[in-house]
């Protein structure tokens, strides 16, 4: 009988097989088709694009909205990212170091924008502005970000707050710190990954964030999600849905390889110093 | 300070602001459903756009459809998750790339996932050439947009299959070996070990799993709107339709945006109720 870490080797090795595949072959022929030159087409029987050239790029960078859809996105994920860290850290603050009645369903409730359904909020929100008279796309669609990615931030912080060393604050305040001098040699080491991580997570949502930016934002505030939906739908081009596709998904990928290491550094054991 | 003033204080700019929000968002949702804020006409309190929705075969077809989308992709997606899960409790040789591999289609964008989806099943996309390559077909097969939704349930499970098996493989890590090493030594084989350990101390993490993936799959628009059978409408693409230009029903849309929010309190409640019975019963089998 096959022994059974040989067994496991097998296994995994056609699993990795398949997964790999079941992930290189998609991006693969998404890159193509960014690629495939506009003066000749990709059609059956060809397994691969006759010809290739990076004039799709060039037309999608130069004619279409791509450019203003780019500047809206990274306009609003930075700007997100900041305030749900400065809104949220407080929050952080009482649910990492605090203990009070009701700080289990305080939990529990601030998850609420996570499980209601996207497009519900995103429209009954809209109907909000309507009756406001709001007529500020950008600041709506802020808003929105800030409020439907502050749980994630919140989570993150409040566990780096719970790392924060009791002896180090105490020792720091008998040795006749400021309260900012405490910030600094206490709180800032053990958080700092932690905002880091967080401000990154709101930074990736927002960016990929759709059932807002579409519902409020259309027509005319487009944002990368909306303008790859557009190539999507009605006007189904393939091509050039390709190259906003990777403009989307290649940014984020490099980010969330950033907030990986952030959050390993994040781990409860290197940032107290006790593991 | 009074800590209770404290306490207020620092929750305010966080969750204050998203319960401000969400509730208002919840409230406006429930109030136009019942015809108030209508901006098409004077607001009155009133059921007729529930009437007028129940009268309506769309409404009744994208409330079936979300819910068997939901059921199947949650119950897939745990399926699927499960074993994996147990199989990479122990690290070898291997695994760690595995696991990577598994969770990295979280972090795909759903549009994206659709458009590659398409690509990959469409008249002339990798699956039709391949097949056609190595004999299988004779021509290019229609797969885009079937009718069954396949395609939207395979989305629905390689989006959230990363989901289900961080949740699970959280729940099964955090069995103490010495509690699995006494049941061996008591005599439990491989299957009582299962039910009788791994399986009770992993009920809230599926219940979890099962709850979240229902949530998303039942609420979702982007798949359906991409990939889906153009017959068929979720309830959130029916709602954005009655909501757009050319309805501009908003009072509509609230009564199918409610009845989504029922659909996945039910779902979470009977998901819930039914992995709780199912492991009672095996426990005592």
């Amino acid at each position: 009988m096959m022994s059974l870490p040989r067994l496991n080797t097998i296994l995994a090795t056609c699993l990795i097989t398949t997964l790999v595949l079941w992930i290189v072959i998609p991006f693969a022929m998404a890159l193509m088709w960014s690629m495939v030159d506009p003066g000749t087409s990709w059609s059956y029987p060809d397994i691969l694009p006759p010809a290739l050239s990076f004039e799709r790029w060039r037309i999608m960078w130069e004619t279409s909205s791509l450019k203003t859809a780019m500047f809206n996105s990274y306009s609003l994920a930075p700007v997100a990212g900041m305030i749900a860290i400065i809104l949220g850290a407080p929050t952080a603050y009482a649910f990492g170091r605090l203990t009070f009645p009701g700080k289990g369903i305080a939990q529990i409730l601030m998850l609420t924008p996570i499980v209601l359904p996207g497009f519900v909020t995103a429209v009954f929100f809209a109907s909000i502005l309507v009756s406001l008279g709001f007529h500020s796309r950008y600041f709506a669609i802020l808003l929105g970000h800030v409020v439907l990615f502050m749980p994630y931030a919140v989570r993150i912080l409040s566990v780096s707050f719970s790392q924060v060393n009791n002896e180090v604050v105490n020792a720091a305040r008998d040795l006749g710190a400021s309260p900012f001098g405490v910030f600094r040699a206490a709180y800032w080491p053990a958080i700092k990954p932690g905002l880091f991580a967080a401000y990154l997570i709101v930074f990736i949502l927002s960016i990929e964030e759709f059932a807002l930016a579409f519902v409020i934002g259309s027509p005319t505030f487009t944002t990368v999600p909306t303008i790859l939906y557009s190539y999507l739908g009605y006007d189904f081009i393939r091509p050039n849905a390709a190259v906003v596709a990777i403009v989307l998904v290649v940014p984020n990928v490099l980010l969330l390889i950033v907030l990986e290491r952030l959050m390993q550094s994040a781990n409860p054991a290197n940032v107290s110093g006790k593991g | 300070m009074p800590n209770g003033l404290r306490i207020i204080l620092l929750l305010t700019p966080g969750l204050g602001l998203v319960m401000t929000l969400m509730i208002w968002v919840l409230y406006r949702a429930f109030a136009q459903s019942f015809g108030l804020y209508n901006f098409n006409g004077d607001d009155l309190l009133t059921l007729s756009h529930w009437q007028g929705m129940f009268q309506n075969r769309r409404y009744w077809n994208a409330l079936e459809w979300s819910g068997y989308i939901a059921v199947v992709s949650a119950t897939l997606a745990v399926a699927v998750a499960y074993p994996l899960v147990i199989w990479l409790r122990r690290p070898f040789k291997g695994s760690f790339l595995l696991s990577a591999l598994i969770k990295a289609p979280y972090f795909v964008p759903g549009l994206v996932a659709a458009f590659l989806l398409i690509n990959v099943i469409s008249y002339h996309g990798f699956v039709n050439e391949f097949l056609i390559w190595i004999g299988v077909w004779d021509q290019p097969v229609r797969m885009q947009n079937d009718k069954n939704g396949y395609a939207i349930i395979g989305l629905q499970v390689w989006k959230q299959l990363p989901l289900a098996f961080l949740l699970l493989s959280g729940a099964v890590a955090a069995i103490p070996d010495n509690v699995l090493h006494a049941a061996q030594d008591l005599g439990a084989g491989t299957w009582d070990r299962f039910r009788k350990v791994v399986l009770p101390m992993t009920v809230t993490a599926m219940q979890a799993s099962l709850i979240l993936i229902f949530i998303g799959a039942a609420g979702d628009f982007t798949f359906q709107a991409v990939a889906g059978p153009t017959r068929e409408n979720s309830l959130a693409t029916l709602m954005v339709t009655y909501q757009g230009a050319s309805y501009s029903d908003w009072n509509g849309a609230a009564v199918i945006g409610v009845t989504l929010m029922v659909l996945s309190l039910l779902g979470s409640i009977v998901f819930a109720a039914l992995v709780q019975i199912v492991a009672k019963l095996m426990e005592r089998v």
